[in-house]
């Protein structure tokens, strides 16, 4: 789920066009939040950075209350009234594949967009840009190369 | 016949009966991704940009059957990453097609003659190649040269085999439909059973956000595209569907049409957003608040979604809903060349817009208008 300033090209779009008309479709603002330390000083902010890191493809790290440090992939958040029953769902990056945890936010006191935003860095027009040169070289089988995971 | 008789029957039978015992709310085809790893890193799909140690995981095979049982369609679609990844993918197809569902294995088909020998034939599994136009454009959506020619090599190997085959078009702004129309012929030419086709959805994820058709390009593009067909053209789309596709007909989304599970759980509140996840199927249903959802809410990232996950389900909800529904679908049967001289002419006068290189990879220069200052350095083109 995205924020509203994340999605401000869309919202703008529709102030001007109704969606029946658009004849292309806004797409997102590419954000750069790999490595942000936000503040958490408000339940506004606390809510607002993560929202963010439910709508990041990387891995954050969460420092609880407790002390311990938590790093894994948000793949789920839910909003209560306050800050004690909304909770962020963690899947660990280390440990036993796919365990979960579930962290109340008030149990969070720091958040770090620590690991790489994997939605980031390859734009379609650094493709299109990189297949031009590769051509131009004499080059064949020209592609782009999903994650190496290993 | 684009869907067989048998298969027809039993979703007929299916939404017949949801509509006997009242619900209001049901689902039709189960969207299953057992994993986000895939093998091609494709220019409009949000859906496999994780962290290694999330494209590492996969749904078993009893995770999968689990929530078939649970929310119980007749129909399985298996989405992705690349389905033909997961090591035990002929189990788990085979697991469904013994439970007599009806199995769309989508797949980019870069492995699917090697892998074809772990499948078996049946009514109930068709092989849903994703090809996404003609071999340029296909290379230039997939990210990779040559990429159409193994695809293609894959369908007709399928076929071969006595395998139901079926195709998965997805479009984007710059696409030409005199060149999907060929791409069509090219698709019934090796052998396909029927085709999808349907507008690409504003991943905010995708690598390319500047080409995303918007409702009234989509309608234009569709309605060119899809009017005067051809006879051997066979789709595996319900009608209504189409003639939405096409603005002949008004549809509002039905997100809980095609629930996506994955390894996070059941998606709330569709296979294209993500709003969390939910622990069981009953809790999807109980708890999206559907109204957020759709074109009509308002909703900035449902504004131009015209994807069949969306409406293919709106489309037979409306064909069983009523008497109208009915009778509309039955005149889109007789009605299937949709003679249309406007659209002929449409057609005619279309102008394929230019992105640059993008539409016509035989270019052999980038004109310096449509040259893209770019100061990304990352992107990792590799052959």
């Amino acid at each position: 789920m995205a924020t509203e300033q994340q999605e401000h090209l869309k919202i703008e779009q529709l102030q001007h066009e109704t969606p029946d008309t658009q004849e292309v479709a806004a797409g997102r603002e590419r954000e750069n939040l790999e490595g942000w330390i936000p503040a958490l000083a408000t339940d506004a902010e606390t809510r607002e950075a993560l929202e963010k890191a439910f709508d990041y493809r990387g891995d954050v790290t969460l420092t609880l209350r407790s002390g311990e440090a938590l790093e894994g992939y948000i793949f789920d958040r839910k909003q209560g009234r306050s800050l004690t029953d909304s909770l962020v769902r963690i899947i660990p990056s280390k440990g036993e594949q796919r365990t979960r945890r579930s962290i109340p936010y008030s149990e969070i006191a720091a958040l770090n967009f620590s690991g790489r935003d994997t939605a980031a860095g390859r734009t379609f027009e650094a493709w299109v840009k990189k297949y031009w040169e590769k051509k131009a070289a004499g080059e064949k089988n020209i592609q782009i190369e999903p994650e190496k995971l290993d | 016949m684009a869907v067989p008789v048998a298969q027809a029957w039993t979703v007929a039978t299916y939404v017949l009966k949801q509509k006997l015992k009242g619900r209001k709310r049901y689902p039709l085809v189960l969207m299953l991704e057992p994993l986000f790893r895939c093998n091609l890193a494709c220019a409009g799909c949000g859906k496999i940009q994780y962290p290694a140690h999330i494209l590492k995981a996969e749904l078993t095979p009893e995770e999968c059957f689990r929530a078939v049982e649970e929310c119980g369609t007749p129909m399985v679609s298996i989405p992705g990453g690349e389905p033909l990844l997961h090591p035990r993918m002929p189990e788990i197809v085979q697991g469904l097609v013994d439970r007599k569902k009806y199995v769309y294995m989508c797949t980019n088909a870069l492995l699917l003659k090697e892998k074809l020998h772990l499948f078996k034939p049946s009514k109930y599994l068709s092989f849903s190649v994703h090809v996404d136009g003609e071999r340029e454009h296909h290379d230039f959506g997939v990210c990779r040269e040559g990429g159409y020619d193994i695809a293609m090599e894959g369908v007709r190997a399928a076929v071969a085999a006595g395998f139901r085959v079926t195709t998965n078009t997805t479009l984007f702004d710059g696409a030409d439909p005199h060149s999907v129309r060929r791409h069509f012929d090219q698709l019934m030419d090796a052998g396909v059973d029927s085709m999808m086709v349907s507008p690409g959805y504003t991943y905010d994820k995708a690598p390319d956000q500047k080409h995303f058709l918007g409702r009234a390009r989509s309608r234009r593009l569709f309605r060119a595209l899809l009017s005067n067909r051809k006879k051997r053209w066979q789709f595996n789309a319900s009608p209504m569907f189409l003639e939405f596709l096409m603005g002949k007909r008004e549809l509002t989304c039905t997100p809980w049409g095609m629930p996506t599970f994955s390894i996070f759980g059941w998606q709330k509140p569709c296979y294209l957003l993500q709003d969390g996840y939910a622990d069981t199927f009953q809790e999807l249903m109980d708890e999206v608040e559907w109204s957020n959802y759709g074109t009509e809410s308002g909703n900035p990232r449902c504004a131009n979604c015209m994807v069949h996950s969306g409406y293919e389900a709106s489309g037979v909800n409306y064909t069983f809903g009523s008497l109208k529904g009915f009778v509309a679908t039955a005149k889109a049967f007789f009605n299937w060349q949709y003679k249309d001289d406007d659209a002929a002419k449409l057609l005619n006068d279309w102008q394929p817009t230019s992105h640059g290189p993008l539409v016509q990879i035989g270019t052999p220069v980038i004109s310096k208008a449509s040259a893209i200052e770019n100061h990304d350095t990352t992107a990792v083109v590799g052959s």
